[in-house]
């Protein structure tokens, strides 16, 4: 699915003495199975904007679109269980006795036979590499387990789209590597995923478009090599060495992932 | 925003007061309220409890916001008088049900002492920051020390309980939101299937409460907290004349509701 956000504004607390405007304008889309990557600050409006894609929070002006079809009038059930939002620090909304249970949440509110969400549960389990924890409680695993399981709650509603706000936020690397790997598999089944992340070596590793927000408004959005050498001192790593080659090595090219920048490095002719 | 009991942040005499005087005051004048045993004594406390909310410089409607809550208890208590006394003259008369001039004025003395309670306990609540509000009920309190009452730990288990409602509050919103994006509906079927609704909220707020407490407990005693003995304060309470004055003008007051 299509889902576009345009000219969106929101203002907390507004009326009062509090009023905080988080989100200034902000116009994007996500487009049928890609991977984009939302990066930006402590308080520039990531957490905010992504509770606007399954309208957790209605805009206080501007519109989201889903399909080109205003997704206020769509029914929000369908509307959440099309687009699935995974929260920061998820795991703190584990709450059922065990963990298929906790799973099963989400799919057996949409009305499925026992059948189904039985193998909805089971398959997103096992996408996530959690099959074996599936009988335990949700209160006994580790941090890295407990968030795979919370992501897991979420997939099993077979979501088209699938909001990860900061999925790798305290996780150990292989945990990290893991939910990266899964979010190229989601891509290749078709499923676009929004990213949201203070790492920016992973956002140029998964993302195939980068949005960078500041001050609620959109900052930069384009591919990751636009973005990223457009605004170096937004740039991962990879990045920042390239660019500084570059300088005398114009043949480096815009290379961005890990392996990319490795490669255009070992090719470069000479010392 | 604010709500029962929310402190609000401006200077003014009666936020300068001594907390202890405040606390005391209002004590006085919660027990007292019951000793006033007419409508004009009431009047008078009421009129001189409005000049008190006026120095206090929170806008009125703020603290008229405050006793939106026990409205609903006002007015049941207000029908219950109104149409069930039998005191004094008929007023009206409708079918079974008579109004009488005795139920009237006892209707108004009782939403009268009902409000009057809840705001003189909402002036001090919302004149006195929290920490100052703790700090003087320690103090109050520590008389008892000597018969092994833990008056310091009771003020600290306050100060932390009042500290915590907010980020109970902003927790709660999140693990909503997070339910809700899971498909959950807090707002669909009656009231048993409302409330079976929120097992998924309160589950995990009460885990995460735990898991806090935990965390706290821990960081306090890295930071060399040991209890009450021996420990100082950053901000020393001081009983001065003007919180002597304070004291006896709400006495005095009460006096006077008392004899009118």
């Amino acid at each position: 699915m299509n889902l576009e956000l345009r000219d969106v504004h929101h203002v907390y607390a507004a009326g009062t003495p509090f009023a905080v405007e988080a989100l200034r304008g902000v116009s994007l889309g996500v487009e049928p199975g890609e991977v984009l990557g939302i990066i930006g600050g402590t308080g520039s409006g990531k957490s905010t904007l992504v509770r606007h894609m399954n309208l957790l929070l209605v805009p206080s002006s501007g519109g989201v679109l889903v399909d080109s079809v205003d997704a206020t009038t769509l029914k929000k059930s369908e509307l959440r269980r099309r687009v699935g939002l995974v929260f920061q620090f998820p795991e703190a909304a584990l709450f059922a006795p065990s963990v298929e249970e906790d799973v099963a949440f989400a799919p057996s509110r949409l009305g499925l036979d026992e059948e189904e969400v039985e193998e909805r549960v089971r398959e997103s389990l096992r996408v996530l590499g959690a099959e074996d924890l599936a009988t335990r409680s949700p209160f006994a695993l580790s941090g890295g387990e407990k968030r795979r399981v919370a992501i897991a709650g979420v997939l099993a509603m077979g979501p088209e789209v699938l909001i990860l706000d900061e999925p790798t936020a305290g996780l150990d690397p292989a945990t990290r590597e893991r939910l990266l790997a899964l979010i190229r598999h989601l891509r290749d089944a078709g499923i676009s995923v929004v990213i949201v992340s203070h790492d920016l070596d992973e956002v140029a590793e998964v993302a195939d478009r980068v949005c960078a927000l500041h001050d609620g408004r959109v900052r930069a959005i384009g591919t990751p090599a636009e973005v990223f050498y457009g605004n170096p001192e937004l740039a991962p790593a990879t990045v920042r060495v390239a660019s500084l080659l570059k300088a005398s090595r114009p043949e480096l090219g815009d290379p961005v992932r890990f392996d990319e920048t490795l490669a255009a490095l070992k090719a470069l002719p000479g010392k | 925003m604010t709500s029962l009991g929310q402190f609000y942040p401006v200077a003014s005499p009666v936020h300068g007061l001594d907390p202890r005087a405040k606390i005391v005051a209002t004590a006085v004048l919660v027990a007292g309220l019951f000793l006033v045993d007419s409508t004009v004594g009431l009047l008078f406390v009421a009129v001189t409890l409005m000049i008190l909310v006026a120095l206090s410089r929170i806008p009125i409607r703020n603290f008229l916001r405050l006793l939106r809550p026990v409205l609903f208890i006002v007015a049941l208590t207000v029908a219950f008088q109104v149409f069930f006394s039998r005191e004094g003259a008929i007023v009206i008369e409708w079918g079974f049900l008579e109004v009488h001039t005795g139920g009237l004025w006892l209707a108004l003395f009782l939403a009268l002492r009902i409000l009057l309670l809840v705001s003189a306990a909402g002036l001090l609540t919302a004149t006195t920051a929290p920490v100052a509000l703790a700090d003087g009920i320690e103090d109050l309190l520590s008389p008892l020390k000597r018969v092994g009452f833990p008056a310091h730990e009771v003020a600290m288990m306050m100060t932390i309980a009042l500290r915590f409602i907010p980020t109970l509050g902003e927790e709660a919103e999140k693990i909503k939101g997070a339910q809700a994006a899971r498909g959950a509906d807090f707002s669909e079927g009656g009231p048993l299937r409302r409330a079976r609704s929120l097992v998924p909220v309160l589950v995990p707020l009460t885990v995460g409460a735990f898991r806090r407490a935990d965390e706290l407990a821990e960081a306090m005693e890295s930071r060399g907290y040991r209890g009450g003995e021996g420990r100082t304060r950053y901000r020393e309470l001081r009983f001065r004349r003007k919180d002597a004055l304070a004291l006896s003008v709400t006495v005095f007051i009460l006096l006077v509701g008392v004899l009118l």
